[in-house]
């Protein structure tokens, strides 16, 4: 698990030096140039993307395995309700109930709001997605949660 | 800067004052020129409908957290004939043995939606609405709806009185649940017998709730013969503008809203 998280992090840390140097080496006559018929800031930016979403993954796969499973589906049955939020571990309600303030927000938005580092409000969000509590819906480059009121008739 | 723009009123023990306190504080911040919606949350036991003599609404409290109205249609406006700076809406729960039977059997998954529902008052009264206060009337102890009411507010007016298993049923609450949701709390002790005449008298009550409950004291409200005769007739800021009870409520109202 630790192997996983160590190469998901040092092919970030590569990724944004890499970046970095293109933007600073080539400037912009060379950005216009295409590789493999797209430009090569496309390119290092759809890397970017895939590096991003392999991290989430990354981190609900570690989520699974702290919770013995191996399915990413999440439990069927569990509305967020007051009575949840109360018998939750302090760490998780602070995130849920930011969730439940927000309405719909990124890892990002709840680290705002609760004052604690992006990586470990998206480590506690994804852990309460496997719950059940919580749905996740992609738009663009961005990961949204957020409580499922209607769904859950 | 305001303590809370949504208050909720909660107790651990029925009988402490809530829905008097409610109605009154609203009626004070209105005096201040405060536009105020006040929403019966009690609904096992409504109450604000009989104290305002309204035994009809288009719709109720109920039907909004059930789904099948929007909150519009639920405020009542009491402002016609009374000249007041603010002004005054309220929601009234339905008080007919049918609805309380009907929502004392709802589920879980209908509770996390009413609190979504509660949740979005924010942004429909507050921010769409320009209310300046969204003030919840609650039922007392850890039920549901007063529990989502406590998570959607701002600030929490637990008021209590002296009776021993309301101060520590009051104690519990503030350590775990008011504190689990880092809810702004404030304390009002209601009722309350001492002399009010010499100020050691306040003096010895307020250093004594500030020791039992480790909380921020809003105010103290002695018990008033006057208050209880008037039975719940009446909005008793309004009718009694000079009474002892009417100032507290006063200063209880510019902590709130500090200027």
């Amino acid at each position: 698990m630790n192997n996983y998280v160590c190469f998901v992090r040092l092919n970030k840390c590569f990724f944004f030096t890499l970046l970095y140097t293109c933007k600073t080496i080539w400037g912009n006559k060379v950005a216009h140039r295409e590789v493999l018929g797209k430009k090569p800031l496309q390119v290092l930016e759809r890397i970017r993307e895939n590096l991003e979403r392999l991290n989430e993954k990354m981190e609900v796969m570690i989520e699974l395995q702290k919770h013995g499973r191996k399915d990413v589906q999440p439990l069927p049955e569990a509305p967020l309700d007051v009575m949840t939020l109360l018998s939750m571990p302090d760490h998780l309600r602070k995130t849920a109930m930011a969730v439940c303030r927000l309405g719909r927000a990124t890892a990002d938005e709840i680290a705002q709001q609760t004052h604690r580092a992006r990586a470990v409000e998206s480590a506690y969000l994804n852990q309460l997605m496997i719950m059940g509590h919580l749905k996740k819906e992609r738009k663009g480059r961005k990961a949204y949660f957020y409580v499922d009121r209607e769904s859950q008739e | 800067m305001v303590l809370g723009k949504i208050i909720a009123l909660h107790s651990y023990k029925g009988g402490t004052g809530k829905t008097l306190l409610s109605i009154n504080l609203a009626a004070t911040l209105v005096k201040r020129g405060k536009n105020v919606c006040l929403l019966d949350l009690d609904f096992r036991a409504p109450s604000l409908s009989t104290i305002l003599k309204i035994e009809k609404a288009e719709s109720w409290l109920n039907d909004y957290l059930n789904g099948t109205c929007e909150i519009d249609k639920v405020l009542i406006d009491l402002n016609s004939g009374i000249q007041n700076k603010g002004k005054l809406f309220v929601g009234l729960a339905n008080p007919a043995t049918e609805a309380i039977r009907d929502i004392s059997a709802k589920d879980r998954k209908w509770e996390m939606r009413a609190l979504g529902r509660l949740l979005t008052l924010r942004n429909s009264l507050l921010n769409d609405k320009s209310f300046d206060f969204l003030i919840f009337d609650t039922s007392p102890g850890l039920q549901y709806s007063s529990i989502n009411a406590v998570v959607s507010a701002d600030l929490v007016i637990v008021v209590t009185t002296f009776d021993r298993s309301d101060v520590e049923g009051t104690k519990r609450m503030l350590r775990e649940l008011y504190d689990l949701f880092e809810k702004k709390t404030e304390i009002v002790l209601n009722k309350a017998l001492y002399d009010i005449s010499p100020k050691s008298g306040k003096d010895e009550v307020q250093t004594r709730i500030k020791g039992t409950y480790q909380a921020p004291l809003l105010g103290i409200i002695p018990c008033f013969c006057d208050v209880s005769k008037a039975e719940g007739n009446t909005i008793f800021v309004q009718e009694r503008p000079e009474h002892l009870f009417t100032k507290i409520l006063d200063e209880i109202a510019n902590k709130i809203d500090k200027p």
